[in-house]
């Protein structure tokens, strides 16, 4: 498969048109990363550009591999008249995300109480699987929650209002219906707003380690190298697998029902204008908000236990969200097809909106650099205004288990200056950096392709891992 | 997660963000037992879960395979609403449209935690007769 890539400049390769794809494959990467890409990831984009209503390109982004349907780091807009909505393609872990906050602190002022902080940070912040959150809600907040997002957090004195400002859709997608959720995902999503979760979630204190555009992190309040920014990575729980799970049935269906012809059962669809594609879409967004909600409120928390640690205000260690940004989602959003302005569902998953002058955050492997990037307008042109989401995974789970110890891992990451900490070491062992692929490849591709070029780069000095 | 049980359920190195495992039963009670064992053997040390309480679990399904999908899919849910790992599984009734099963297990204990599995999924997704026997293939998103 990789043999029909066409190399159309140092950083896109094309996947020609023919047989029955309706569109070609877009593939963003440096030579290091298209050689270590998978036949079968490229077979999951020729399956996509199948799918009717498809939008020239299907993309897959540096960090892609191999996914549910879709590779794990790519973007496949559809005509909104034409196209189809896909439970399939937004993936299980709705609108699993990022939010960076900044602090003034700097990072010799930090690892000096690492081990303080990183124990009220586990403390504070529920992690693990099924672990449940400080938060009690009731039917009516629950469904606030999936209405308002992020707004619910602020009306209710988790976060402020200037964090709203700092989130894609301002922590709210328009369009919730709660009446879409099913009761088995709702009972799922009320213990667990304002949980970490487990898997490759994480909540990780960094140190700016370079800045590359001095104007842009200036605007995010980034100024200087060696200050501690805090970076959280969590979706919306098992509130959004159980949306994500519910839909994915009642897709498989209206794929019989109006006769879509897929190649690939995963790939689950319904027309956009039908029931069963508004009614996910409806649902989806009561997830993203779920989310939005859910790293809101984590962030609230987080600043408690600065402020307890550091005996300061987080006002005066300056704890803004820098950005907060979605993973898995879908969007209507405006893009310009063949020279002219038209409405598109796009389906992002494992990749980042990047539109221009928006901040584009890229969280590397454990004990790796992540990066801060910014969207632009070349993003707008080519890959309908995304980006990569983190380094990609390139060994399995299982694979990492058995290749590795999380004791070992965790002596490592100290030998490094990092302090690590899991609910046990096995989740280190999974999310061992040499899980991943190398972050410096993935952003070396979207930086100079350019359609994310990179701000600032942080380094891990202390992480928390459910 | 363990290497799989032999004869019961054997993982499979394949997936890089997901988990695929095999399930064999010499009837359909044990493959529903199986199942869930291995399903619970990657979301907690299964070792660790003391069977302290039961509770009785039921699903249905249009045919065997919906049904030992919405079994594990159940499964999947019922850690999150009733907050409780399982390690053991006593299936009382199943056929190819119901199961019925007692589950025994404690409530969560982060420590003993291992992944959130998200989902299962149709990657792969079979369930097989062979003879009097059954196989199945079942891959989860985590």
């Amino acid at each position: 498969m990789k043999e029909k890539l066409k190399q159309i400049s140092e950083y896109e390769w094309m996947l020609p048109k023919e047989g029955k794809m309706n569109v070609s494959g877009l593939i963003i990467g440096n030579k290091a990363i298209i050689d270590g890409m998978e036949d079968d990831m490229i077979g999951q984009i020729v399956n996509v550009t199948q799918m009717p209503g498809i939008i020239e390109p299907v993309i897959a982004l540096p960090d892609a591999h191999f996914g549910y349907g879709l590779p794990m780091g790519s973007v496949a807009a559809f005509d909104a008249e034409k196209g189809v909505i896909s439970a399939g393609l937004c993936g299980f872990d709705i609108n699993c995300g990022i939010n960076s906050i900044r602090t003034n602190l700097t990072a010799e002022e930090v690892v000096e109480k690492m081990d303080e902080l990183i124990s009220a940070l586990f403390d504070a912040i529920p992690c693990g699987v099924g672990s449940k959150g400080k938060l009690r809600l009731d039917d009516k907040q629950l469904d606030e929650v999936m209405v308002k997002g992020a707004k619910w957090a602020v009306e209710n004195g988790y976060g402020v209002k200037e964090d709203l400002e700092s989130l894609e859709e301002k922590g709210m997608m328009e369009g919730a219906d709660t009446s879409k959720v099913s009761p088995l995902a709702k009972k799922r999503g009320k213990p667990q707003l304002g949980t970490l979760g487990a898997g490759n979630h994480f909540l990780e204190i960094q140190k700016v380690a370079d800045i590359y555009d001095e104007e842009f992190a200036k605007k995010l309040g980034i100024v200087k190298k060696d200050q501690v920014l805090i970076m959280l990575h969590c979706g919306s729980r098992g509130f959004g697998h159980q949306v994500a799970t519910d839909y994915l049935k009642i897709q498989e269906e209206a794929v019989k029902k109006y006769h879509i012809e897929i190649p690939d059962r995963q790939l689950a669809c319904a027309p956009v204008d039908s029931k069963e594609g508004q009614d996910y879409f409806a649902a989806m967004k009561c997830a993203v908000n779920y989310s939005f909600t859910n790293r809101i409120v984590m962030t609230h928390w987080i600043r408690e236990v600065f402020e307890k640690v550091f005996e300061k205000t987080w006002q005066e260690m300056d704890m803004h969200t820098v950005y907060g940004i979605c993973h898995n989602v879908v969007k209507l959003e405006e893009h310009v097809i063949d020279g002219k302005k038209k409405k598109v569902y796009v389906h992002r998953k494992g990749a980042t909106r990047a539109f221009p002058d928006i901040p584009v955050l890229v969280a590397g492997s454990m004990g790796t650099s992540s990066y801060i990037c910014k969207g632009t307008e070349t993003a707008m042109q080519k890959t309908f205004g995304s980006s990569c989401h983190g380094a990609g995974r390139a060994m399995s789970r299982h694979g990492a288990l058995k290749q590795f110890r999380g004791e070992k891992i965790q002596s490592e990451l100290a030998a490094k200056g990092i302090t690590a900490k899991a609910t046990h070491p096995k989740s280190l062992a999974e999310e061992a950096p040499l899980a991943y692929k190398d972050v410096e490849d993935v952003i070396d591709s979207v930086d100079k392709s350019g359609i994310s070029p990179k701000v600032v780069k942080v380094e891990p000095i202390g992480v928390c891992k459910g | 997660m363990e290497e799989g049980k032999k004869g019961k359920y054997k993982f499979i190195d394949e997936l890089k963000s997901d988990v695929l495992f095999e399930v064999y039963g010499k009837d359909l009670k044990e493959l529903f037992e199986n199942a869930a064992e291995a399903l619970f053997s990657v979301i907690c040390q299964l070792d660790k879960v003391k069977p302290k309480e039961a509770e009785e679990f039921e699903m249905k399904g249009e045919n065997l395979e919906g049904t030992f999908w919405n079994w594990l899919s159940g499964l999947i849910a019922i850690v999150d609403t009733e907050q409780k790992f399982y390690s053991k599984f006593e299936i009382e009734e199943v056929d190819e449209t119901h199961v019925r099963a007692k589950l025994w297990g404690e409530s969560i204990r982060p420590e003993i935690g291992e992944t959130v599995v998200k989902s299962i999924t149709n990657y792969r997704f079979s369930v097989e007769k062979k003879g009097k026997s059954y196989k199945a293939t079942i891959s989860l998103d985590i």
